[in-house]
This record gives structure tokens, C-alpha cells and sequence, in this order.
């Protein structure tokens, strides 16, 4: 069966609602999977239906509109789900998609099949044509931007290494009578275990981005009367960021997205705390650890004017991971000890905010993941990269197979690799034969 | 004078004598003109011909009908399997063959052939005129016919080169054929200058055999062609020696005296044969290369020595012969020799091999920038083939890439060209798995059948072949019981032994086992040949692999099968890159696959092309 296609439809970037297309004999079956209506209904064509999509264990409230064929843009079966807007989310969709048996689709390629089932009229066809070029042209630029020029190199690499084992094992099957072309498997085997962990290494390096594209989360945490409100009202507010109350998809409660020099912040509600008032101490410090476990990096707030608790020393002693120790209200006279790495701010009087900005960039994105040097895939090249490493992992496992059909498995990840970098053709592989080895009459 | 016929073919090598026989056994009256009847399907370099690799194209051939696996076999004084224990499929048998017997075999069945006119002549000129094509000889002899079949192999204004000798003749010193090329050019084809060579003979009385490694043929295997009943006998030996650090020195302090080194030839070589002095060139760090000495001949005690071509100037090569070990008494008889020559670039050519330029006008073997028997044999059936079709006003023949090895050099040079002779290798094959040398039969019977060039006896032993099969793979899904007698032929071949009966087909999965030794202990598959077994065994033992390349096989069809009119003009529409409308209309592909295969077209530029095509497709069906 031919896998359908997959595509967000809506420009990538804060759009209200975003779309993702799927068009395929088998679409509506595929999104089932992963979408179920709130009311208990029958899908029928043309119609909105409200519901949820379910990504392992988050769920996000979107509608969904099946087309049946013929009548629908392409000609065939098609879905459009209608989410909240934002980069994330949409991508998350169309990525759980594309792992259960959809294919991105090629550029203009939802127009041309479209064209090609009568859909669109003979004049239409130019924009078709357009589209395509248009499209594969930003591709082509998007390729050549730092980050997509760095994995072309990066992949032509990996690809030149499997390309010399290729050559290896091809020339002791085209030059039989040559008796010094031994195909040795051990090295062969080294060959694609550092293919795995090549590849292994790029996709861990894109999952990251998407983690950086999702927010970094941040745990506000101290007692009810530091000023952690107008803290996080003054984070926001001076940079015009978004505040919302909404529920976001993970279990956490957002309080606010605050944008950083282009890293998404997500301040995780710290209520438990500051509804803690009336209650034990204890509780509030069991809420904090519960923040923290859920952060990326913690923000605990004290008041400058007053000196150090005991509950604040529990909370000290308990912090984990990354965090930044924030002295509030300097615009009081200081009565807290120093700390080591605090960021003294006030609220108020809007002081060394920026610092903390800066403190927080640092401890997350600068000190622990650098990605100004790390190679990261897009869309396109990330499910080349999946392929290529199911492929890489069928070729170690059947390191036992006659030497004709480990060349063909491990053809198989050069082959997919070459979609990146262009290098698919066979004769690649012949001319490296003929420059290393000796051979003929 | 002028003679009549409906076909001429020029050229009677490999290419040649193959384009003939398909043309006359499928009835046209067909002149047949070499330059000399002592060179017919001459063997000009190696007395041997390969089954894999190379020799996947002797199967295709035969099973389309033709004549070359027939008479190798016929004449094969050693056959030999290479590459046992790298797995089932990539074994690889060599046949010497007997270089005499050869041409006078295959002369033989030429000459008998009805409707086929062997003659002694060169071809100076072809004249197209509106509704028919005259061969002009340099008697000038006039022939007329309605189709040509060019195949003209290394003959074309060649040039033989050793040290300083340079000399305007073919191959071992026969007539070449000097005015043809200029003919070519007038009529507008691109010719190309390729550059090939060939090793020295000695006398096998020289030989030091007793101080050589000694190459034994194998008894019992499977010979070339369906057709072919007997097994062959073993009657000659070869021989491996080795070149030495002396060897190479004496090449080195020489290297001003090589013409391929010092710039004197200009044609360009392949990459897969290079001379002696160019592997010491190119691999300096080898301290010796090995070396083949193969008997040409029953009948003569000449020996080949394969490895070792060069064109150094006589002395030199002496010196560098007597280096060798076993071979410091050699007497020489023939000396090595590099020969220059004139061919088409291929992509002047449609994918029947018809000339792009002109109706009627084929070219096969060599003269397409291709080297190897094998491969001069595959495009001289196709060639004679599609000019038959021609006469008949039917559609021609072309084989996929999928369809065999055949198919996948024709579409390389046509599509791709080449930029040296080109020779067939299993790596440049993406169905490899698909086209093994014992299905051509199965791949392509049929398809001979269809264009009338296999008889009733070779279609019989198809037929029963497949019946065969079809048979035995019902024994596949039966079921083993589960008793002690299984357990113990699982244990003695290694295996986990199962823990419940197990389909036949599943134990020939498993990897120490084969159906061989199943009908051994079971005795399931006793009516069966060889040939039936060994091709079910590995159906079987691929399965997976192989309906994975099937899927591939289908998705590429659905490009293939979207033809491109011969008349479409990529510039005359709007969205084709510049750089890809001078591509298309320089390779005019057949089809949107073929168009993809060509170099530097993108899956966006065959994207677009597919909606052109269909736009042209609806505006000419809407008039």
C-alpha cells in the first residue's frame, strides 16, 4: 500500500491555527490513530469534528476534517487536522505521523497529485510548476543555511566511509579471479557500528532542538511574600512576551512563555507554594521539589531585606539540577548573607533584569547544550536519518549473510544517506573501485 | 554492381554475428560484410569468456535466442567456479575457451544460416537516401537493404601502438576499415576516440610450468546455455604467476618509452583494463601483481598472458616477461600491443539502439563505446532484433533495467554515455538480486519467444523448467514431521533443531541447511534437475530481499512507463530549468525514468516535467 503523505500546510511560526495536511488511500485510518472526537460520533466527510489528538501521554484539543475521495483537493482521501497555532505542536503531530507510515511530502507534491487526478484545470498547472520549483528552491537555500550545509558535510562523511566498504565488497565480486581482494567483515562491522552511533548522535542532537523549540521549563520557587509574582510579571512585561493562563500539553501548569533572544521559556506555575500560606511548611517544600523535578532549571527567589529561614535553608539544601539563586528586592536595604552566583534583581525598580535573562540563556542553552556548533538535521533530513539508522542497524544485525546480501543492506543506508547529500549513483561506487584497486587484464 | 537484401550488418564479431542470425532466423534476407572471413567472432584479447559478471549477459542472450552460450560451450577447454564459500549467489564460473574453435564454430552456423550472406568486404560508405540505405564497398560493390545494423567493433580508422611502432591496422594485424569514420561524420555522428589494449602470447614449450601454481578446472557445473545438454570437460590448465619488484623496475626506468604514459596515445582508456606500466603508476605501493597464463587454443601451443598488456617497445617487454617467474626462457609470438579506434557516443542512439539521427540505422557492440564480448553480443541481438521488428512495422524490444543485465547496459550508455569503454559489472546492476544467471531463462524466454527468435526445443526446456518449478515450490508447504529422524538432520547440520513439525520451506531457510540436503535425507525433490533446485533454493533463501526488490521494481515502473514523445520540445515550455532543457534535449529520454537517471536532473525537474507531460498529453488529445 502506498504510504500517504504528510505536510503542515499553514507557514511555520505563530500562526493562530496551524493545518496538517494527510492525503492517501489509508490517511483517514492513520489519524484515527492518533485522533478520537470528544462526542462519540461517525466520521463523516466534509465535516468539522472536534476532538483530541493523543501524543503519548499528551493530549490537544483540535478539529479535524475528513475528505473522501474524489472530493477533496488531491483527489484522494485526505485529513486536515486544525491545531493551536505554534511551531511545536504542529511539528510533533506531523513527526508521530510520519513514524506511523506517513511520508513527508515532496515539494508542490499535494498540487500534483491534485493535477494528475483532474483536480486542478490545464491553466492551474503553471502555478503547480511554480510551486514546485519555488518550493524546492527555498529548499535548496534552507539546505545551504550553516546548520544544513554542516550535516551535508557531516552525512557526506559517513557516506564516504560506507562507500569505501561498498567498494571493498564489490570489487571480490566483480574481480573473483583477483585472490587478493579478501573482504574482511570485522572491519566492515566497525564501519557501521560508527555509522550507528553517527547517526544516533545527529538525531539526539535535532531531538534536542525540538526540546529547545517546546520551551525550557522554569521552576520558580520560595516563599509567598519574595516578590516571585512580580518577578515573573516583570520578566514578562519587559519584553512584551505572552502571558496566558493556558493549559499547556504538558502536566505542568505554564504561567507564562517568555521569549529569550529566541528560546522559548516556559515559567511552570509555582502555586502550590504561594497557595501554601496557610499551611505547614513542609507541604511547601514538598511542592517546590515537585517543581523542580519538572524543571529544566530552577529560579529560587529570596527576599534581600530579610535574612535566611529555616525553610529556606531545606530548600538549599534540596535544590537540583540547574538553578540560578535570585535576590530580590535590592531596591531594600540587604540583610540576606551573599551566595555564591546570585543574581541580585528588583522587581520594582526593574534592576538587573536583563542579567537574569542573561544567566538564564547561559545556564541552559550556553553551559549544557551548545548548539551553535552542533549539527541538527531538518524535517526532511531527519527521516532520511531515521531510515538510514533502521537501515544501519538490519545491516549490523545480519552481519552473517553471504557477502551479496550485506552489500545490499549496507547499499541500502549509502543509498538513503545520498537523498541528503546527492551521491546515489551506482557509479560512485564503481569509480572508487577502479581508483583503489588493481584490476584488469 | 548491386545487390539486394533487407538487411545489411557490418561487422562480424561478437556484435555482428549475433545482429545477423536474429535478423535471418527471423526470416529477412540479410548480408553479412566483415573484412576478413578469417576474423569472424574472432577472440581478439582473452580466450575466455566469464560467466557472472559479464557472463549474465552470455545467459541473457542465449535465453533470448541467441548464439554465443551455445558455442562457448561448445568450445570451452576449462571451466572453473571462483568465489565458492562468499555465499550461493556470488559465485562465478570462468570457461577458457578455444579461440579457434571458436571462430570456426560460430563461422559455421553464420555461414549455414538460411536467408544469411556472409561476405568478405569493407565498408567505405553509407548512402541514406529517402527510401533506401546503400553500403558502399571499397571495390565499390553497391548493397542495398532497408535497415543497417552497425558493428564494426575496434576496426574504425584503428591504430595499433608499440613503443614507436604505430601502425594504421586492427586488431593483430588485420585490415581496418579506414573510410567508414569519415561516412559517419558526414552523416553528423559524434565520434569518440577509445583506446584499448591487448597482452603478449608466448610459446607454451617456454613455459617453466612445474615452477607455477596450477589452475584446475571443475567437473560437473552447469554450463552456459539452457539449451546446452552436456556438461563440459576439463581439457586445458591454466596457470598463476606473479609480477616481481624487478618487474617493476624495469617499468619504471621506462616509462619515458610508454606511449600511454608519455602522451603519444590520446584515446582514452578504460579504467578496469589498465596496462602493466599504468597499474605501476597508479598502485605504486603493490610490490607485485598477479598474472594469468591461459592457453588459447587446443590447437596451438600459445599461451595468453593475462594481466600483463602494455604497448613498451618490444625490448622492454621481453625484459619485463623474462622477469617473471617461470617465465625468464619465454619465447614470445606476439607481441602487446595498445589499439586506438573510433566509436558513437552511445547518445546518439535510442534505447532499441536505432539511431536517433536517422530510421533504420542501428549500432551494436564496440562502435558504441563498449568493450567486452559479452557485452558486443548482448547489443548485437538487440540491434538485429529491433531492425527485424523494423522490417516488420512492429514496435521494438527494449529491456528494463529490471527486465536483465542487457537492459541496464543499454540504458547506461544511452542514457549516461560513456567517457571510456564501457564494461558490465554486477555493481552497476540495482536489481542484482533479481537478475541472477540462472533465471534469465524465466526473465526472458518469453520475451525471445514473443519476437519469434526462440525455437520449439529451447522453448520446451523453458517450458518444462518452469513447470518444474512451479511444482517443487508446492513441496515447499509440506510439512516435516516431527520425529527423530528430523531432529538428528537438524543437529547434524548445526541447526536448532524445531520444537514441532516444520514446513520444508522453513528448514531451507534456515542458514546451514539447502533443499539440496533436505531431498538428500528426504528425498522430497528426486524428479527435480539441478538447475530447478538450485534456482527454488535461493527464492527461497532470498525471499525477503528479493520481494523488496519487487516493490522497487514496481514503484520504478510507474516513472518508466510515462513515455515522453520523441517530438516534445522541453524549451517550449514554461518551468524547466535551462541547464535541464540542454540536458533533456541533448539525451531525449524515452521515458520520465530514463529521464531521471540523468546526470544532474533533479526529482524536482522530473516532478515538473511529469506535469508538462501530462499538460502536452491533454492539449494533443484535446485537437
Amino acid at each position: 500500500m502506498e504510504k500517504p503523505i504528510v505536510a503542515i500546510s499553514t507557514p511555520l511560526g505563530k500562526g493562530a491555527i496551524s493545518i496538517v495536511r494527510l492525503s492517501g488511500k489509508n490517511s483517514i485510518d492513520l489519524a484515527l490513530e492518533f485522533f478520537k472526537p470528544i462526542k462519540k460520533q461517525i466520521i463523516e466527510p466534509r465535516k468539522m469534528i472536534l476532538g483530541n489528538f493523543y501524543i503519548e501521554d499528551e493530549k490537544e484539543k483540535c478539529l479535524m476534517v475528513y475528505f473522501k475521495e474524489p472530493y477533496s483537493y488531491t483527489g484522494e482521501n485526505m485529513v486536515e487536522f486544525h491545531i493551536h497555532g505554534g511551531s511545536v505542536l504542529t511539528k510533533l503531530l506531523q513527526d508521530k505521523l510520519i513514524e506511523k507510515g506517513a511520508r513527508l511530502a515532496e515539494p508542490g507534491e499535494f498540487t500534483k497529485i491534485a493535477f494528475e487526478n483532474g483536480k486542478i484545470s490545464l491553466d492551474e498547472a503553471e502555478g503547480i510548476i511554480d510551486e514546485i520549483n519555488s518550493e524546492s528552491e527555498a529548499e535548496l537555500k534552507n539546505s545551504l543555511a550553516t546548520a544544513g550545509g554542516k550535516i551535508k558535510f557531516l552525512v557526506k562523511d559517513i557516506q564516504e566511509k560506507l562507500k569505501n566498504v561498498l567498494a571493498q565488497i564489490e570489487v571480490t565480486m566483480d574481480y573473483p579471479e583477483e585472490d587478493e581482494f579478501e573482504v574482511v567483515r570485522e572491519p566492515v562491522e566497525k564501519v557501521l557500528k560508527e555509522t550507528k552511533l553517527k547517526l544516533e548522535d545527529i538525531l539526539e542532537n535535532t531531538r534536542q532542538k525540538k526540546y529547545i523549540l517546546k520551551g525550557i521549563n522554569v521552576a520558580i520557587i520560595g516563599k509567598t511574600n519574595v516578590g516571585k509574582s512580580s518577578l515573573l510579571n516583570t520578566l514578562a512585561g519587559e519584553d512584551k512576551a505572552i502571558v496566558t493562563d493556558i493549559e499547556g500539553t504538558t502536566r505542568d501548569l505554564v504561567e507564562a512563555k517568555i521569549d529569550i533572544e529566541g528560546v522559548r521559556f516556559n515559567f511552570i506555575d509555582t502555586a502550590g507554594i504561594r497557595e501554601s500560606c496557610d499551611e505547614v511548611e513542609k507541604i511547601g517544600i514538598e511542592r517546590s521539589r515537585e517543581a523542580m523535578k519538572n524543571a529544566d532549571i530552577t529560579l529560587f527567589v529570596l527576599d534581600g531585606s530579610k535574612t535566611i529561614d529555616e525553610e529556606d535553608e531545606k530548600i538549599l539544601r534540596d535544590l537540583k539540577g540547574p538553578y540560578i539563586i535570585v535576590v530580590n528586592k535590592s531596591d531594600k536595604q540587604r540583610k540576606l548573607k551573599k551566595f555564591e552566583n546570585e543574581v541580585e534583581v528588583s522587581a520594582k525598580e526593574l534592576y538587573n533584569i536583563k542579567k537574569l535573562k542573561r544567566t538564564l540563556l547561559e545556564k541552559t542553552i550556553g553551559d549544557n547544550i551548545d548548539f551553535k556548533y552542533k549539527v541538527i538535521a531538518n524535517e526532511r533530513q531527519e527521516e532520511i536519518l531515521k531510515n538510514a539508522l533502521l537501515f544501519t542497524k538490519e545491516a549490523i544485525s545480519k552481519k552473517h549473510e553471504s557477502l551479496e546480501i550485506w552489500s545490499l543492506l549496507i547499499k541500502n543506508i549509502w543509498k538513503e544517506l545520498g537523498k541528503i547529500t546527492g551521491e546515489t549513483e551506482n557509479e560512485d561506487i564503481i569509480s572508487l573501485i577502479f581508483s583503489k584497486f588493481c584490476v584488469g587484464k | 554492381m548491386r545487390e539486394f537484401y533487407e538487411a545489411i550488418v557490418i561487422g562480424a564479431g561478437h556484435a555482428g554475428c549475433e545482429s545477423a542470425l536474429a535478423l535471418a532466423r527471423k526470416g529477412h534476407k540479410t548480408l553479412l560484410l566483415t573484412l576478413s572471413l578469417d576474423a569472424v567472432a574472432f577472440l581478439a584479447c582473452n580466450p575466455s569468456i566469464k560467466k557472472k559478471k559479464k557472463g549474465q549477459l552470455v545467459s541473457e542472450v542465449d535465453a533470448l535466442g541467441g548464439q554465443m552460450g551455445i558455442i562457448a560451450d561448445k568450445t570451452a577447454i576449462q571451466i572453473k567456479m571462483l568465489n565458492r564459500g562468499r555465499g550461493p549467489a556470488v559465485q562465478s564460473l570462468r570457461a577458457q575457451a578455444d579461440k579457434n574453435l571458436y571462430h570456426q564454430e560460430m563461422k559455421k552456423v553464420v555461414e549455414s544460416c538460411p536467408n544469411l550472406f556472409l561476405k568478405q568486404a569493407e565498408a567505405e560508405e553509407i548512402k541514406l537516401l529517402k527510401s533506401k540505405k546503400i553500403v558502399k564497398t571499397a571495390v565499390g560493390d553497391e548493397y542495398e537493404a532497408k535497415v543497417i545494423v552497425l558493428a564494426t567493433g575496434v576496426y574504425l580508422d584503428s591504430r595499433i601502438i608499440i613503443g614507436k611502432y604505430k601502425e594504421n591496422v586492427g586488431p593483430n594485424g588485420f585490415k581496418n576499415a579506414k573510410k567508414l569514420s569519415d561516412s559517419l561524420r558526414k552523416l553528423g555522428y559524434k565520434l569518440l576516440r577509445f583506446k584499448t589494449g591487448t597482452p603478449a602470447r608466448i610459446n607454451a614449450r617456454s613455459i617453466k610450468f612445474e615452477e607455477l601454481e596450477e589452475q584446475l578446472g571443475e567437473e560437473n557445473i552447469q554450463p552456459f546455455s539452457f539449451v546446452t545438454k552436456k556438461s563440459i570437460k576439463n581439457k586445458a590448465k591454466c596457470y598463476l604467476t606473479y609480477t616481481n619488484v624487478k618487474t617493476h623496475e624495469i617499468i619504471k626506468q621506462n616509462l619515458d618509452k610508454a606511449p600511454a604514459i608519455s602522451g603519444e596515445i590520446t584515446g582514452i582508456g578504460p579504467r578496469y583494463c589498465p596496462s602493466i606500466e599504468t597499474k605501476i603508476v597508479r598502485f605504486a605501493d603493490k610490490d607485485r601483481h598477479q598474472l594469468f597464463l591461459e592457453p588459447e587454443s587446443l590447437s596451438t601451443k600459445e599461451f595468453y598472458i593475462q594481466g600483463f598488456s602494455t604497448s613498451m617497445p618490444t625490448y622492454i617487454q621481453k625484459d619485463m616477461i623474462h622477469s617473471v617467474k617461470g617465465l625468464e626462457d619465454a619465447e614470445i609470438m606476439r607481441d602487446s600491443y595498445a589499439i586506438e579506434y573510433d566509436c558513437i557516443d552511445p547518445q546518439q542512439l535510442k534505447l532499441s539502439l536505432e539511431s536517433k539521427l536517422h530510421d533504420g540505422l542501428f549500432f551494436a557492440g564496440q562502435i558504441n563505446g563498449t568493450s567486452g564480448y559479452e557485452e558486443a553480443a548482448a547489443q548485437g541481438i538487440i540491434a538485429g532484433i529491433n531492425a527485424a521488428l523494423k522490417l516488420e512495422n512492429k514496435s521494438p524490444l527494449v529491456l528494463s533495467r529490471a527486465d536483465g543485465y542487457i537492459g541496464v547496459l543499454i540504458d547506461d550508455i544511452i542514457t549516461k554515455g560513456t567517457n571510456e569503454p564501457y564494461r558490465m559489472m554486477t555493481s552497476r546492476a540495482e536489481y542484482r538480486l533479481s537478475l541472477r544467471q540462472d533465471n534469465a531463462d524465466l526473465r526472458l524466454t518469453e520475451k525471445g519467444r514473443a519476437v519469434g527468435l526462440v525455437d520449439d526445443s529451447r522453448y520446451k526446456i523453458f517450458k518444462k523448467k518452469k513447470a518444474g518449478l512451479e511444482k517443487a515450490s508446492k513441496i515447499l508447504n509440506n510439512k516435516l514431521s516431527y520425529d527423530e529422524k528430523l531432529l538428528n538432520f537438524f543437529i547434524k547440520n548445526n541447526e536448532t533443531p524445531p520444537k514441532n513439525s516444520i514446513s520444508v520451506k522453513e528448514a531451507v531457510k534456515r542458514s546451514n541447511i539447502d533443499i539440496f540436503k533436505i531431498n538428500a535425507e528426504f528425498g522430497l525433490f528426486d524428479e527435480f534437475s539441478y538447475d530447478v533446485l538450485s534456482e527454488l533454493n535461493l527464492i527461497v533463501k532470498f525471499e525477503g530481499y528479493l520481494k523488496q526488490q519487487s516493490e522497487d521494481i514496481e514503484k520504478a515502473k510507474k516513472t518508466e512507463n510515462v513515455e515522453i514523445p520523441p517530438n516534445f520540445d522541453y524549451s517550449k515550455h514554461h518551468g524547466l530549468k535551462i541547464e535541464t532543457i540542454q540536458k533533456l534535449t541533448q539525451v531525449k529520454p524515452e521515458n520520465l525514468g530514463q529521464a531521471s537517471r540523468i546526470s544532474g536532473v533533479s526529482p524536482a525537474d522530473i516532478a515538473v516535467l511529469s506535469v508538462l507531460l501530462k499538460k502536452f498529453k491533454e492539449k494533443k488529445d484535446e485537437r
